[in-house]
């Protein structure tokens, strides 16, 4: 279910770049023009691909797993939460993914990479499993709600990337999880 | 916890073989101790080997011995006397029959000796043992062992693994290798292979991402792995002969774990497609030859009957992680367990009579056993941290297994009964995830 409009290792230089001319901007920052006549960049440029950073990609060069909670002030896709060893889709996440796909909708040239997490108790094995399970749940959710299936990608982390490192409940119930990770067309200058 | 369980498939064993071959004394006295209440462990002593040749620069003579001792006590069959209290000074009485005094041994409470010499000559070592009864002051068995100086471990563990079989019917498993996968004090997970005596430790990855799920092939000569290393899991292969590491299975979604047939021919591997993972089975070039579960749960981590005809592995289709035993052939599957809500990660005894697996139980991991034909299950470990993966010696009579008991994952060595629970690895990172050779010879 890799995505295809943007290779594992084009996101690497894209996300490299950034990192190299300071932080990543708030991936909300510029929604883009609708791709009116008006709208030169759009049509004259595709623009560049840019990518928030994957919690592997964050892993990989040891910063922080990013997260984004539903408490977020931030408008970028939240993160969404999940029962032990479940996938259903609670109903404060439902209101979450609504949030989501309302963001996605208004920003029509971006486009989500789904990450499945979960918390390390049980197998790693099963918990990959599990992690697919989140991530396609809320992929079928975001899509029955009016995004695009093709604007959607999945992977799974099982509990391989946690946010939350504490073996407590307070802990879990943080990385049994859904991220997302923004991939914004920029308009070329 | 001995009291915890009847006596086992192990002990049915050594009874059948000193059935077999006579009651010859040393087996008489083994069977009087090992097979009696609490199983007791037969004392054994093993001197340190006399020196036949030059200057010992190395200190082979305790350093040979050291490993032979330390595979009795991992045995869980025997109980190695303290070398302080050995009286005969190894360098200058004999080793053979007649150049030593048995009351020596006799004395100290030792019932089984090993003696021993070795010979350095340039790069090149002959090593040979004596494994002698002291009750009826004869000797069991004599053997010899030429190689590199560089291999004297290995040349111990084989002396260690015929004493196995000389007093047991089966040979033992000390010159044995364990995969697993390690974060060795960082944050990446590499697979890395071990002997199981911890020496000649190997990294196989370093592509620093994840790692995970090693499984030999049956006959040893390489492993399969899943990694993160080009952004999504895939499955390849690592030669241990050509160092070459290949792309084994690299499909849209998850492709995870993989573990061959006994005969080699086919992979049973774990797919995902549009989040439902399921089991395929491929060929030995990893083309799907077909999928062997079609449900709309979670399938995962199979593991091969001995016989190659089913497949033991997890499935959530009852709405929690259970173990399923599935024939290849009549296509057919049934449930194996029904106590608790969480197992996982099983793995079949090379005996074919048990299968290993991850439980939850009192909201912590524990391995348990249960009879392959369901029921009769056990609990092996407890009270002590969580307890997960584990997988079977070649001989049936082992289980490695990671465990937190001490903080960190590591790994731990224990008696198919639970009986004699041994560190194995004690690095600065976690140890999970082992995987047990076949026998390499």
């Amino acid at each position: 279910m890799r995505n295809r409009w943007i290779s594992p290792k084009l996101g690497l230089v894209f996300v490299a770049l950034l990192w190299l001319t300071g932080c990543p901007p708030p991936p909300t920052s510029k929604p883009l023009a609708p791709s009116s006549p008006g709208a030169e960049s759009a049509q004259r440029a595709p623009g560049r691909e840019v990518s928030q950073p994957s919690s592997l990609e964050a892993f990989r060069r040891g910063r922080e797993i990013p997260s984004v909670p539903p408490t977020s002030r931030s408008s970028a896709l939240k993160d969404i939460y999940f029962d032990f060893d479940r996938y259903n889709l609670r109903p404060d996440t439902r209101e979450t993914l609504k949030a989501n796909a309302a963001w996605l909708k208004a920003n029509p040239s971006a486009r989500a990479e789904i990450e499945g997490h979960a918390d390390d108790r049980g197998t790693n094995e099963y918990n990959l499993a599990l992690g697919a399970r989140r991530a396609q749940a809320t992929k079928d959710y975001l899509t029955t709600l009016g995004v695009s299936s093709d604007r959607l990608s999945t992977i799974s982390y099982g509990e391989e990337l946690p946010v939350c490192k504490e073996k407590m409940e307070g802990c879990w119930t943080k990385n049994r999880r859904v991220h997302f990770v923004t991939i914004t067309v920029r308009p070329s200058s | 916890m001995a009291r915890l369980f009847a006596p086992r498939p192990i002990f049915i064993a050594l009874l059948t073989f000193w059935t077999w071959f006579g009651a010859t004394p040393l087996y008489a006295q083994v069977k009087g101790l090992i097979v009696g209440p609490g199983a007791e462990r037969f004392p054994i002593a093993v001197s340190p080997l006399k020196n036949l040749g030059q200057v010992d620069k190395r200190n082979l003579s305790q350093e040979i011995a050291d490993i032979v001792a330390r595979d009795m006590d991992l045995s869980g069959w025997f109980r190695v006397l303290d070398r302080s209290a050995y009286i005969e000074h190894p360098q200058r009485s004999g080793i053979t029959l007649g150049g030593f005094d048995f009351r020596d041994w006799a004395t100290i409470g030792a019932e089984a000796l090993v003696k021993g010499g070795f010979e350095v000559k340039g790069e090149n070592l002959v090593a040979e043992f004596r494994l002698f009864d002291v009750y009826q002051r004869k000797q069991i068995v004599g053997k010899r062992y030429t190689g590199k100086v560089k291999d004297f471990r290995r040349i111990a563990h084989k002396f260690a693994d015929e004493i196995i079989f000389q007093l047991t019917g089966v040979r033992g498993i000390f010159d044995t290798r364990i995969a697993f996968v390690a974060t060795a004090g960082g944050r990446f997970k590499e697979i890395y292979i071990v002997h199981l005596d911890g020496t000649e430790k190997l990294q196989v990855t370093k592509n620093r991402t994840i790692n995970l799920f090693p499984s030999w092939t049956p006959d040893g000569r390489s492993i399969l792995y899943t990694s993160y290393k080009d952004g999504k899991p895939g499955v390849y292969q690592f030669d241990f002969f050509s160092k070459k590491k290949t792309s084994f299975s690299s499909r849209k979604g998850l492709n995870l774990g993989g573990r061959w047939s006994p005969n080699g021919k086919n992979v049973a591997l774990t797919l995902e497609r549009n989040g439902n993972a399921d089991i395929y089975l491929l060929d030995r070039k990893g083309k799907i030859l077909r999928r062997l579960t079609k449900n709309s749960g979670i399938d995962v981590s199979p593991s091969w009957s001995p016989g190659g005809d089913q497949l033991v592995f997890v499935s959530n289709r009852s709405g929690s992680p259970q173990l399923y035993i599935m024939h290849l052939s009549e296509k057919e599957t049934r449930r194996l367990t029904y106590t608790g809500g969480y197992n996982t990660s099983p793995d079949w005894s090379p005996k074919g009579d048990q299968i290993a697996f991850t439980g939850l139980s009192g909201g912590r991991f524990n391995i348990f056993t249960i009879s392959s034909k369901g029921g009769d299950s056990h609990i092996l470990t407890s009270k002590s941290g969580d307890n997960e993966d584990p997988s079977w010696s070649p001989d049936g009579r082992y289980i490695i297994f990671s465990s937190s008991r001490n903080g960190r994952y590591h790994l731990y060595l224990m008696r198919a009964n639970g009986e004699n629970q041994r560190r194995l690895t004690g690095s600065n990172g976690d140890d999970t995830s082992p995987s047990w050779s076949p026998r390499l010879d």
